[in-house]
């Protein structure tokens, strides 16, 4: 109940004010802040009593790119939705990321790029994916300032959304339907 | 007696005289034709191998290569060498009170007179007395600033974990910009001056109404009337959708917004309809330019109604990316002096930006 009808409700209607721009960055850092505080207290209960993320997620900004405050608030909303998430950071290397995948047992695969210059670096991961033979098992979404939904069918991306607040709902949609496929 | 050569010399503005006319409202010959940021590393890499000779790589060389209108820039910080650096790329070099008394401040705010030689500004005058370059003074904005000392993350915690520092912080910053403005522009009226601010991101500002106003408004409009008081027009630097943050700025006193990002959804023409006082610059949309010579008229004929309207200065709107060839670049520049023609003004019904309207 604290989960689900406090911290996950509280984020979710943070994500929503923030994708309708009343209120701003600053507040939904604080308001991550103050559920991750709850969550590091409710996580060894949640595990005590066999609860499990609803999925894996492996996330970071891309080869090329340092920039990751998009990334960083994509990844707080999304452990509000309940996703474990695997931060690889910026500026990572396509073969990190089949990695991380493998070793996590990721369903999904969440890109960030801020770049004209490294947006082509969400079409590397892709086609490492594709070539690791995992490609099938995981979906990936795709963002960042100059993504598009265009840009994010060109590249073969399973997801594009505009901003964090969508990509936290996008990222539980694409698992959950992963789990009923 | 005037010789054909001496009346065409009349007719044609040299290019400081035609920027502060096109933001006064006043007729031009065209509209000003410049790149306002040095072009991007990668793509002046890319148009060597395209043909363009070393000699002309540099900042000043390609701006005359291309024909364009001079304009350079006088940038500066209340930073010193003693200043730590970042440890990383977006971090900061404090976190509390303590840092910035301990460690940042005693290596901060220099003296304007040890910044600038006298022979610096001579420079400035000689080229103002040709009048074929248009310079802008550029300082970090009340946003930026504490940015890139706090750090990115923590800075927007910042708004909540110290407020009061963040304040204490801009006033003592703001206190020294007066000086230095006062220092700097009694010596040499810059075309314009910029904050750099990129507040905005590709979804809107960063920041809500509220914290601008409290963290950011008292400061501009401390600094913005001093600059205004030598005549010179100030514009604020921000990436990112700026429909929102155009009204914020407009009401501290700004004179001027850029570069309008297109790929951020900003359409100018719905800012000429709200803050039709003000100048903006940019806004041509530089992911057009690699499709062709056709996609970049279509962009600019989708912006010449604005030109043609209000203070508008087309201009790529930040830097030219590095898939644009050479040639397609040339293809640009021809039609921005193609379309810069067009904008005349002389139909009137401009408005003047704020700092010449109190003139």
């Amino acid at each position: 109940m604290i989960l689900n009808d406090a911290l996950v409700a509280g984020m979710n209607i943070i994500g929503d004010k923030f994708r309708d721009n009343t209120i701003f960055v600053p507040e939904v850092l604080v308001s991550a802040r103050a559920m991750n505080a709850g969550l590091k207290i409710l996580n060894p209960v949640l595990a005590d009593a066999g609860v499990e993320p609803i999925g894996t997620a492996v996330i970071c900004t891309v080869k090329g790119d340092m920039h990751d405050i998009g990334k960083n608030l994509v990844k707080m909303m999304i452990e509000g939705q309940g996703i474990r998430c695997i931060d690889l950071g910026v500026d990572v290397d396509p073969e990190v990321i089949v990695a991380a995948v493998k070793e996590n047992h990721a369903q999904l695969v969440c890109l960030s790029a801020l770049l004209t210059t490294t947006m082509m670096g969400q079409k590397d991961v892709i086609d490492a994916l594709v070539a690791a033979g995992i490609r099938d098992d995981v979906k990936v979404m795709v963002g960042g300032a100059p993504i598009t939904q265009q840009f994010a069918d060109e590249i073969g991306a399973d997801c594009y959304t505009l901003d964090a607040a969508s990509a936290a709902k996008a990222a539980k949609r694409l698992i959950l339907e992963g789990k009923t496929a | 007696m005037f010789t054909e050569r001496a009346i065409t010399m009349v007719v044609l503005m040299n290019a400081s005289e035609r920027f502060k006319r096109y933001l006064s409202g006043e007729s031009v010959d065209r509209m000003p034709v410049i790149e306002w940021a040095p072009w991007w590393h990668l793509t002046v890499e890319r148009w060597k191998g395209d043909g363009l000779p070393a000699e002309h790589a540099g900042y000043e060389e390609l701006q005359a290569y291309f024909g364009l209108d001079r304009c350079l820039q006088t940038g500066v910080s209340c930073k010193t060498g003693a200043t730590p650096p970042p440890p990383g790329n977006g971090l900061g070099i404090m976190e509390d009170e303590h840092d910035y008394e301990t460690i940042v401040r005693p290596t901060l705010f220099p003296k304007p007179e040890e910044m600038f030689s006298e022979a610096y500004f001579d420079t400035l005058s000689a080229t103002r007395e040709r009048g074929d370059t248009i310079r802008f003074f550029t300082v970090e904005g009340f946003f930026w600033y504490p940015r890139t000392l706090f750090g990115i993350e923590n800075h927007l915690y910042s708004f909540y974990d110290y407020p009061e520092l963040y304040k204490r912080m801009c006033e003592e910053y703001a206190d020294w910009l007066v000086t230095l403005f006062r220092y700097v522009f009694s010596r040499f009226r810059f075309d314009f001056m910029s904050f750099a601010e990129d507040m905005s991101y590709n979804n809107g500002p960063m920041i809500s109404k509220d914290t601008f106003d409290e963290f950011l408004a008292p400061f501009y409009k401390k600094v913005i009337p001093v600059i205004h008081e030598y005549g010179i027009p100030v514009f604020i630097d921000s990436d990112g959708d700026i429909t929102m943050a155009v009204d914020w700025y407009a009401s501290v006193g700004a004179d001027g917004m850029f570069p309008l990002e297109r790929q951020a959804g900003v359409d100018v023409s719905l800012y000429l309809d709200k803050q039709p006082d003000m100048a903006f610059l940019g806004h041509y949309d530089k992911m057009c330019m690699k499709h062709g010579k056709e996609a970049m008229r279509a962009e600019f004929e989708r912006i010449l109604p604005a030109m043609q309207r209000g203070k508008v200065i087309a201009s790529v709107d930040h830097q030219t990316p590095p898939d644009v060839p050479l040639e397609l670049y040339r293809e640009y520049v021809s039609l921005l002096f193609e379309y810069a023609n067009k904008v005349t003004h002389k139909e009137g019904g401009i408005t003047p930006c704020p700092v010449f309207l109190k003139q």
